[in-house]
């Protein structure tokens, strides 16, 4: 019996230490993480937009450059009508514009969230300036399986939905949908453009980011439709005081 | 003077802990002989960078996990010596990937969950059990050690291969000339997927039993 009960004592004892340094490594390192999380998003927008290349290696100090100079982060009601920063946390929509030179917004980016899996699939959605053609997509969080569903993060999936629409030629909202399988294989032609090729022995998570894409745009479609009627201008005027 | 730090390599080579080191880097590997880790090194070897770190890390882990275990061992009652073990292992592995969080992030991103797993990588539990429980602390982290580099030296020449003819780079750089793709190379796509780092593991495997028949 006072063999169990030192095992017993011995046990917590070891879990109070290990739990303690846990918790100092934890608490002590998150001011260096949340600044590569945040730069690690910042990267991944500027990368949604197609403006920067993979390959090359940025500094923080060169992604904080383009960011400021290429992405302008607003709010809209569900609306659409643009909010202050300070006004409607609960039901506020967050996008970034794309602007070029002299704020001309030249496309607009959107935060997916989706479930996926096993967790939660936070990527970013850009598109043009017609408010219906995709010009990237990112994921910067995921929990899916790698080599898998974790295959959603890589250059080939991604590249995938360049170009791809979702509205149809008459102007309906269809999101872009995930294949089973092969565009070119599985979808009738007059609908490839509104699908992207699924990963194969991930046909959940591709449901589930495609269901969350859809969700998620659903409710942007106010911010869409102002670039398809060409009147971006409007939310370029919140701009101004920068 | 003289005599105090440098012993004769005969002295050196007949050394228990040399005996071991030898035992844990080539006679004994713990990815090519043992075949253990394989899960993570066909995970993380199509870039040098991911693999190095990644064999860093294990040796770290598998280095302080056998001195502290090496440690405690008087201590440790019996029956829940694994899961003490473990414990032990499982707060380092997490302490190593907050660190990686925090000053690497890039690269554990890419690491994923592989990092995570080293808790169960035999190798780390395998040497605390088999021998940080029967010896002394300094031993214990030197043996830690060199079963930690046994791992990565595997691991960094498996990667080293399959970015080089997978993707013609090392470390991210380009290295196979301009010139050759023009004449008509192409890189090796197959080693870029998993069935390319199983054969040269496989590959690795066979090297080194051919090399120690010999013998």
């Amino acid at each position: 019996m006072s063999g169990s009960l030192r095992s017993i004592a011995y046990a917590a004892v070891l879990c109070i230490i290990c739990s303690l340094l846990l918790t100092a490594a934890s608490s002590g390192l998150q001011p260096f993480q949340e600044r590569n999380v945040l730069l690690d998003r910042r990267r991944n927008i500027l990368a949604a937009a197609g403006l920067i290349q993979e390959e090359r290696r940025l500094s923080a100090a060169d992604i904080e450059a383009l960011y400021t100079r290429h992405i302008r982060p607003l709010r809209v009601d569900p609306l659409g009508r643009v909010l202050p920063a300070a006004e409607g946390a609960g039901s506020a929509l967050p996008f970034y514009l794309v602007v070029q030179e002299e704020n001309r917004p030249e496309g607009y980016i959107v935060p997916i969230d989706a479930k996926g899996l096993w967790g939660p699939i936070n990527a970013y959605l850009a598109f043009g300036s017609d408010g219906a053609t995709v010009k990237g997509f990112t994921v910067y969080r995921h929990a899916e399986t790698p080599g898998l569903g974790g295959e959603i993060e890589k250059k080939w999936f991604r590249d995938n939905w360049v170009g791809k629409k979702i509205v149809t030629r008459q102007g309906k909202f269809v999101s872009v949908g995930v294949a089973k399988g092969r565009v070119d294989e599985m979808v009738p032609p007059d609908k490839r453009e509104h699908y992207v090729d699924g990963i194969s022995g991930a046909t959940l998570t591709g449901k589930y980011l495609a269901a969350g894409i859809r969700d998620t745009l659903n409710q942007y479609e106010p911010v869409a439709v102002k670039f398809r009627k060409n009147l971006a201008h409007e939310l370029e005027g919140a701009l101004a005081p920068r | 003077m003289n005599g105090v730090f440098a012993k004769p390599w005969s002295a050196v080579k007949r050394s228990p802990s040399f005996k071991e080191i030898v035992q844990a880097l080539w006679k004994a590997n713990p990815v090519s002989k043992q075949i253990l880790g394989i899960c993570s090194a066909l995970a993380v070897t199509v870039q040098l960078q991911t693999a190095i770190v990644m064999g860093a890390a294990l040796t770290l882990v598998v280095a302080f996990s056998n001195l502290i275990v090496s440690l405690l061992r008087a201590g440790i009652p019996r029956n829940i010596r694994i899961i003490v073990q473990v414990a032990v292992i499982a707060t380092l592995v997490i302490i190593a990937d907050e660190f990686l969080k925090a000053f690497m992030y890039d690269v554990s991103k890419q690491l994923s969950v592989f990092v995570g797993l080293i808790i169960t990588n035999c190798i780390v539990l395998g040497r605390t059990e088999a021998y940080a429980m029967n010896n002394p602390p300094l031993r214990s982290f030197v043996d830690g050690l060199a079963n930690g580099l046994g791992y990565a030296s595997v691991l960094v020449g498996v990667a080293f291969l399959r970015e080089l003819l997978g993707s013609g780079r090392l470390f991210g750089y380009a290295v196979v000339p301009e010139v050759l793709y023009q004449a008509g190379y192409v890189n090796n796509g197959l080693l870029v997927l998993a069935p390319g780092a199983f054969i040269m593991i496989g590959l690795f495997v066979w090297l080194e039993h051919s090399l120690l028949e010999k013998k």
